[in-house]
């Protein structure tokens, strides 16, 4: 039965492992910056259903605590990086306005 | 025979779970613009992470570690409508041709959002927290 | 303080500060100062002579201003043009080898270690068989990790927790902006307060009520992972993360006014220095009580409870409290400039 099991989540694994590999190329090529947000934010949740199908596979049950704290973090992140450019681009608006009044 | 029906469910589950998730991904490489991508990216968030996560409690049985994913499951669900929200309103504000690639319904909210009022200074902090 | 001496600006010292801000025209014009100084005192005190070696001074370094401009412009024409080539071959040539090298040196390191495990490794000595197979019964900790690094290796971590620390106070004293004397916001504060309002105008309803109900059950988490370092694995360092982010999270949502309401620089202060104060007393003392205090006054007790292993779990909240002051400190610092 463990066996089958084995099969079964080491296939899944596999298969995130390559949506991984596919989220991280559109983070890359994505043209604009809220692509790059969305495939960081996916990202994160795959991983977190890696860690639980590992959690299970290894036996060891306080993994999953780290899952709660991936979740807590990628939202956080998300937060984060969108203040940060909402930020930036509101300053360059400013900046070039001024520049256009200065002129 | 319980063992096997077990395998089955959570096979099932973990199946469907994939397929969710193959379709996310798929959704976000084929849709063209990015508030479309935020509806593609929603799928792994929801029905994805529970129907895998489902899977794998069910594997488990009924332990601390299965009311714990059973938690991460929850939390998800509570941040994740949220942080969508907050990639629309930075891609409303940061696309300077927003009506080209989408329908704006709202002109003025858009420039509430690209120009932050300045009149919100500490005196009006007050006065809010006052009211 | 050591006084200046009189004749500072022609010592060596002096003529050597002198040359390394201005160039190396002050260093001959010092020369001939001291040259022109010496020579004084053998010649006769006089006005005409006054102004000859004025004029001739002058003439002096004038002289070398033009022969410095005329070596540097040619030096810098090449510089501009041939110079500028030439190293940029030589920074891809020498980045690469260097690449190259360093690799070669860190896979050969890597090829040649012990295998995997062997129990013939020279890190399987009698330490580490002590620690697995006393360590549950001397620290009463089920986590022999966290049974290591807060009771037998407990000073490494104080270490480790005075690394922290510093990095706080390094950011502190490198982007506070300067508190004013008679309590007022100086015109750099406010100049940082309008910058920062561009990130946060109005605050987000959604994220508000999001938040109101997410930053207790961050916190509470973060809590439980502190509390269970001895337990399960966690500890102080990244349940203390785990409240910094809560508070980073609190305060992106509802803005630095509120936040300030329960966590200004005073609480900062006031909780890092008690922890780090608190870790240093319980397990430094031994400085002076000789090496001898392993048997502590708390016992063990039953592994697995919550309050057991002695010292651990208040080591942990001590621990804890300076990692989330930490970084909460660092974010407020790298956005604003004050907490």
């Amino acid at each position: 039965m463990t066996e089958a099991y084995n099969i079964l989540f080491t296939g899944a694994l596999i298969v995130i492992g390559v949506l991984l590999l596919a989220c991280l190329i559109r983070a890359i090529r994505g043209p604009r910056i809220a692509d790059r947000v969305i495939a960081v934010n996916m990202m994160g949740t795959l991983i977190v259903i890696s860690i639980c199908i590992l959690s299970f596979m290894m036996g060891e049950g306080w993994l999953v605590d780290i899952a709660m704290i991936y979740t807590m973090l990628s939202f956080l992140a998300v937060v984060l990086l969108t203040k940060v450019y909402m930020g930036i681009y509101r300053e360059k608006r400013r900046q070039r306005e001024e520049g256009q009044q200065d002129a | 025979m319980l063992d096997i029906i077990r395998f089955v469910i959570s096979a099932a589950l973990t199946l469907a779970g994939l397929f969710c998730l193959l379709s996310g991904v798929v959704g976000v490489y084929k849709f063209r613009y990015a508030l479309s991508r935020v509806h593609a990216a929603a799928l792994l968030d929801t029905v994805g992470i529970l129907l895998m996560l489902l899977g794998v409690i069910v594997a488990t049985g009924f332990t601390v570690a299965s009311l714990k994913m059973l938690v991460v499951i929850a939390f998800l669900w509570l941040t994740s409508p949220v942080a969508g929200h907050l990639i629309g309103r930075l891609e409303v504000t940061i696309n300077d041709e927003l009506s080209r690639d989408a329908d704006v319904l709202d002109q003025d909210y858009v420039e509430q959002e690209k120009v932050p009022e300045t009149t919100t200074t500490p005196a009006d902090d007050t006065q809010e927290e006052a009211q | 303080m050591a006084k200046i001496r009189p004749d500072y600006e022609t010592s060596w010292f002096g003529r050597l500060m002198h040359w390394l801000e201005n160039g190396s025209t002050a260093l001959d014009d010092a020369m001939t100062d001291e040259m022109d100084a010496h020579s004084r005192d053998h010649l006769v005190d006089s006005e005409h002579h006054h102004a000859t070696q004025e004029h001739a001074l002058e003439e002096r370094r004038h002289a070398a201003l033009e022969r410095e401009q005329r070596m540097y412009s040619s030096l810098h024409q090449w510089a501009s043009t041939k110079g500028s080539r030439l190293m940029r071959w030589v920074y891809i040539v020498a980045s690469v080898v260097m690449c190259v090298g360093i690799i070669a040196l860190l896979l050969n390191t890597a090829a040649n270690l012990p295998p995997y495990g062997d129990p013939d490794n020279p890190v399987n000595n009698e330490v580490s068989a002590h620690y697995i197979t006393q360590g549950q019964a001397e620290t009463g900790a089920v986590n022999i990790v966290a049974g290591m690094i807060l009771d037998y290796r407990a000073f490494d971590t104080l270490g480790e927790s005075n690394v922290l620390f510093i990095a706080a106070v390094t950011v502190l004293v490198l982007l506070r902006l300067a508190p004013s004397r008679d309590g007022k916001p100086t015109t750099e504060m406010l100049e940082a307060e309008a910058d920062d309002r561009l990130y946060e105008p109005k605050h987000d309803m959604i994220l508000q009520h999001q938040a109101n109900l997410l930053v207790p059950l961050i916190l509470l988490f973060g809590i439980y992972v502190v509390m269970n370092g001895h337990i399960s694995p966690g500890g102080g360092f990244s349940g203390g993360a785990i409240m910094g982010a809560g508070l980073i999270l609190y305060l992106n949502a509802f803005g630095f006014r509120k936040t300030e309401r329960f966590f200004t620089f005073r609480t900062f202060q006031i909780v890092s220095l008690m922890a780090l104060a608190f870790y240093a007393c319980s397990k430094a003392y031994s400085f002076f009580t000789g090496a001898n205090h392993l048997p502590s006054i708390f016992s063990p007790g039953t592994p697995g409870m919550l309050f057991s292993a002695g010292l651990i779990p208040y080591l942990n909240i001590a621990v804890g409290l300076v990692v989330c002051c930490t970084m909460y400190a660092f974010y407020t610092l790298f956005r604003k400039g004050d907490m």
